[in-house]
């Protein structure tokens, strides 16, 4: 990733976004700390943050093939789960205390039943997630969360109180509005942070324990209040889709003076451009109420879709977008169809829009900056 | 509502319907000329089938209430409230062998869906955006058990046609215990209440009762029925029994005295067969017994299933949709009937009992059907738009390997011929049949 | 004012000199391994045919095509969608789709009046429906590209060939070969699968007239012929070789940036 950014907060985010283990989470469990890896940005991490576990998201950083993945998954399974998976197979992963996975989707919900055939991870547990966004899939999700709690608190000899909730949820939220921060700074006509080096900084947050992360992304924020970006580009982008954790991608798409200035991605918006209501009385109502409707949803969540469209039009006119990039993983049925219903939607108010496929690890990158240097060109840019 | 606009914008979206039911009706014709046993069976089920649409097209073209809903959406409460229904999924299991249908298939390119979508998703997709799809009063959408499933939902009241159209999709959760079984029944009883509300078809709970217990006698025959297949030669193959009992069962009008009838003629035949001592095809004897772990391949079934027959003696004693838990719902409430209707088409109904949940199914499915139907060879087909299911080979391949069981994963479209074509595909078990030393 | 394009591809390299508004010289080299390598060769032969000294008589010129980072006496790049799209617009103004077929990928885009790109799709994963897929099955059948090409080979009864994967196709081709098919009928249908792809493309950006088809397979009148029966209109043809659109483009862009500056 190109950088100019001279800050060692940045540097060291950086780091733990560019491999799966790193020196933090080295730290935590030297210190006696479990870690529970993740699937998914809509397991509430904060159940786990209240019982003293480090949640730690998946990925297949640095992954070079699928082969040991390839007996269990076939080639029409989308590269993200094949990869990760592959990577635990590996040994990359046998620092997990406890996998956390949910029903999100048709391909990394087999992670959960692979996983448990072939890994002796001691804890491993898989939520049912709602499939539509009403009052009754709230409900639904409370009891989850509850008997997430319930078990993570037997498993792991905890008691996960009330108040521990609270502070777990009032800590994660410190996260999200740090992070609004960072991205408010890239509305500026010049930015002083790139869409690549954001997304380092973001896949970092789940990846290090939220206090020192916390403290991090104070330090850059401070680093970068004074400064102004020199970066020359042609156009303001947003990218849109999903499990996009590389910011090499984004590299390369502003290397071609696309500059992503903000985005609706799993490791992006959607986690954090709302907090867990901390005012409520019930902590475990609160968060079923967050995931299931109040959190900018995802296509995985049903009925929800005209909701999503406003949330990318509102960021648009906030950021000030010309033109957007949604990008899917093949094989992704969610995003292959939610696309085809932007590109009509974006269409419709007149924003230029380009659809990417892509696979989990980077290739093709001469294809790519081709069809970003086509777009940018096409917008007139 | 009937203004001349509307009419064509109506009849348009009938057009491709009525060359459904057309071409149903010429499969008619050629299975009255049949003087067989099997062939008075086909006529009655293609009769039913027919009849299915006509109700819906006499419904869209005179405004009256019909709905779109699936068969694992139990299909009794719609029985039971005298509602017409199809599936808007209808075509790629019905009539993908139809001759018009590679247009269509090229239409779905034509509107830009990614082409790894399942084929039997982007076909109501295209015929939706297309206006090619009878718009109902209302719509009970399918949420299970696949993504690009949840996908048509959205897409559908996307839809400036269909935006307006009231929508309803039962949630389906993950776990399959009591407290999901509750849930799910809440959800029915919900489906209930907006189907009320926006067709004017009210639910009586007697009615129901009588429904359910026609429902469950077609159950029980389908259990007797599917004991017979046991029998070695099985008695019927492909085409008659299998995967037509669930159509019968849960797709075209659940708990209808017609299909119990139909049932109890099926189960006659095949003791008829079993006496003589006769198999499937009398003119290829049964070499080997195959568990078909899938949806038939509705696109070029007419080119593959008899070829296995006749090449391989290979018969189709059962596949995914010919088998069920048979356990009848009980009537004694309403509490009982939604309770036992969640249980039946969360858990039990084929595919979703599968697909929706984790795993487990897929093992011990197979394992079942292996021992009970004393099975040579499992074929998972590898349908392209089975994505959960691609990450399950591992899973089936090593249980049949535990069990003893050769295991082929094909890797094909069982709609769309142009993806893997129907050689490809005969080479590929041809070789896993002489590899494995069968027939 | 001279100007120049340069369109460097994975099978031919593509220079194009335009002095205001018409077309100086222009040259087609086969490809080397090195890109640089194969700009310079292009446009030595364009300057040469030109009758110019030297690179310095140009004012500007723009490098495109896959190896466009690679041209080094470039003053900018411009992608290959857009070269292509100006080219066969400026050949001809009434195109409004345009189909490229190179080496390596092909492309379709649908332009405004001004001949600017609305809309374009690529498919440059895979060899199917590409300048490799007819060398290889040219090889297949031992008949050359001329065979492939020319329109008294075609067969008025075409083969099917379904296979998706030009890999796979090869090998159905020779089935069909070993089967005792009409070579005609074979070549009709080699040109038929690649078609239909195309036409998958061309109806995903919208056709509208006049569609033309610019790279070096667009000489392929069997291909022509087959894509017009698909989509039901004509190809319409360029004045100049199809195969130097995206020079003539990149000279055009470069034209442009020339008078601005």
């Amino acid at each position: 990733m190109e950088t100019n950014l001279t800050s060692s907060a940045f540097k060291e985010l950086a780091a733990a976004a560019s491999g799966i283990m790193n020196p933090a989470v080295d730290d935590w469990r030297s210190r006696g700390g479990k870690v529970v890896g993740y699937f998914c940005s809509h397991v509430p991490t904060e159940v786990l943050m209240a019982a003293g576990i480090l949640p730690f998201r998946m990925r297949g950083t640095g992954s070079t093939g699928t082969e040991l993945s390839d007996a269990y998954f076939s080639s029409i399974n989308c590269s993200f789960p094949r990869h990760t998976f592959n990577q635990a197979l590996k040994g990359e992963y046998d620092f997990l205390d406890g996998l956390l996975c949910i029903s999100s989707c048709d391909h990394v919900r087999r992670v959960y039943d692979n996983w448990k055939q072939n890994l002796p991870t001691p804890f491993i547990r898989i939520m049912s997630l709602p499939k539509k966004v009403g009052d009754p899939q709230v409900a639904w999700y409370r009891e989850e969360i509850q008997i997430l709690r319930d078990e993570l608190g037997k498993h792991f000899g905890v008691e996960i109180s009330d108040d521990r909730l609270r502070e777990a949820i009032a800590l994660r939220n410190q996260t999200r509005r740090l992070q609004r921060q960072l991205y408010e700074l890239r509305k500026r006509e010049h930015p002083p942070i790139s869409g690549a080096e954001t997304l380092a900084v973001m896949v970092a947050g789940s990846s290090i324990p939220a206090e020192p992360y916390n403290q991090l992304l104070r330090t850059l924020l401070d680093d970068l209040a004074q400064s102004n970006g020199s970066r020359e580009y042609r156009a303001r982008l947003m990218v849109v889709g999903s499990e996009l954790d590389d910011p090499e991608y984004l590299d390369i798409i502003e290397g071609q003076g696309g500059l992503v200035v903000t985005d609706s991605i799993c490791y992006g918006t959607r986690t954090m451009w709302v907090d867990v209501d901390e005012t409520a009385a019930d902590p475990v109502g609160a968060l079923a109420r967050y995931y299931i409707q109040e959190r900018p949803s995802c296509p995985r969540m049903n009925g929800d879709q005209a909701r999503r469209s406003q949330f990318l039009q509102d960021l648009i006119r906030e950021f000030q977008v010309d033109g957007v990039i949604g990008e899917r993983m093949l094989f992704c049925d969610f995003w292959c169809a939610e696309h085809y219903m932007n590109k009509v939607d974006l269409k419709e108010v007149g924003i230029p829009f380009l659809q990417l496929d892509r696979e989990y690890i980077l290739s093709g990158k001469g294809q790519l900056r081709t069809r970003i240097q086509a777009f940018l060109e096409t917008m007139g840019r | 509502m009937h203004d001349k606009h509307n009419k064509d914008a109506i009849e348009k979206s009938l057009n491709r319907y009525k060359k459904e039911r057309d071409w149903f009706a010429f499969l008619l014709q050629a299975a009255e000329m049949m003087d067989t046993p099997e062939g008075k069976l086909q006529v009655k089920l293609l009769r039913i089938l027919i009849d299915s649409k006509e109700k819906v097209i006499d419904c869209s073209e005179n405004g009256k209430p019909f709905i779109a809903a699936y068969y694992c959406t139990a299909p009794e409460l719609f029985t039971a409230m005298d509602l017409p229904w199809f599936m808007i999924m209808e075509t790629p299991f019905l009539a993908a062998s139809a001759p018009y249908i590679t247009e269509d298939l090229e239409g779905t390119e034509e509107i830009g869906l990614g082409t790894d979508l399942c084929t039997a998703i982007r076909l109501p997709i295209y015929y939706i955006e297309t206006g090619q799809m009878p718009v109902p009063t209302a719509v009970i959408g399918l949420l299970s058990p696949c993504d690009g499933t949840t996908m048509l939902q959205q897409v559908l009241r996307h839809n400036s046609a269909w935006k307006n159209v009231p929508l309803f999709s039962p949630d389906p959760p993950y776990s399959s215990d009591e407290r999901a079984i509750k849930y799910f029944a809440n959800e029915l009883r919900q489906m209930v209440r907006f189907i009320e509300e926006h067709t004017g078809h009210k639910l009586d709970i007697d009615r129901l009762r009588e429904v359910c217990e026609e429902s469950n006698r077609c159950y029980s025959l389908w259990q007797e029925y599917n004991e017979l297949r046991r029998a070695v030669p099985c008695p019927h193959g492909w085409e008659i029994g299998g995967a037509q009992a669930f159509a019968v069962s849960q797709c075209f009008k659940a708990g209808d005295p017609r299909c119990t009838d139909w049932f109890r003629q099926l189960v006659e035949c095949g003791e008829e067969k079993i006496k003589a001592g006769r198999g499937a095809n009398d003119y290829a004897p049964e070499r080997i017994r195959l568990l078909w772990f899938d949806i038939m391949p509705y696109g070029w079934i007419f080119e593959f299933m008899p070829w296995l027959e006749f090449e391989w003696g290979a018969i189709l004693v059962t596949d995914m949709f010919s088998n069920f838990p048979y356990t009848l719902i009980d009537t004694s409430s309403e509490e009982t009937m939604f309770h036992d209707l969640a249980k039946r088409n969360l858990m039990d109904v084929p595919m979703i009992r599968q697909a929706r949940g984790t795993a487990e199914n897929f093992s011990s499915d197979i394992v079942r059907l292996v021992k009970d139907y004393k099975i040579d060879a499992v074929i998972w087909p590898g349908h392209m738009g089975h994505k959960d299911g691609a990450a399950t080979a591992g899973i089936m391949r090593a249980t049949c390997r535990d069990i003893g069981v050769p295991f082929l994963h094909i890797g094909l479209d069982l709609f769309d011929r142009r993806y893997t074509s129907v050689d490809e595909v005969k080479d590929k078990v041809s070789q896993f049949f002489t590899g494995m030393g069968l027939g | 004012m001279l100007v120049g394009g340069c369109d460097v591809g994975s099978t031919t390299g593509k220079a194009v000199i335009l002095d205001g508004t018409s077309i100086v010289s222009h040259f087609i080299v086969p490809s080397t391994t090195h890109p640089e390598r194969t700009a310079r060769m292009a446009m030595d032969e364009a300057i040469k045919g030109a009758g110019l000294a030297s690179l310095t008589d140009l004012t500007y010129v723009v490098g495109t095509g896959y190896g466009r980072l690679k041209v080094p006496f470039a003053n900018e790049n411009v992608s290959e969608i857009t070269c292509h799209a100006r080219g066969a617009h400026w050949l001809n103004p009434a195109v409004r789709t345009v189909v490229d077929i190179g080496g390596q990928d092909c492309k379709v885009m649908s332009l405004d009046k001004n001949g600017k790109v609305l809309e374009f799709a690529m498919n440059d994963r895979c060899a199917a429906g590409t300048g490799r897929f007819f060398e290889a099955m040219a090889r297949v059948l031992g008949c050359g590209l001329e065979g492939i090409s020319s329109l008294e080979n075609q067969g008025t009864n075409p083969a099917t060939i379904s296979s998706q994967c030009s890999v796979f196709a090869e090998s159905e081709v020779v089935t069909l070969i070993n089967e005792g098919l009409d070579l005609p009928n074979i070549v009709a249908g080699i040109n038929n699968s690649v078609a239909n792809r195309i036409f998958a493309m061309v109806r995903r950006v919208g056709l509208a007239k006049e569609l033309a088809m610019t790279g070096g397979c667009s000489k392929n009148e069997g291909l022509a012929k087959a894509l017009e029966k698909k989509l039901g209109v004509d190809v319409t043809l360029l004045p100049q070789d199809p195969q130097i659109a995206g020079a003539v483009g990149a000279a055009l862009i470069a034209g442009e940036k020339a008078s601005s500056s």
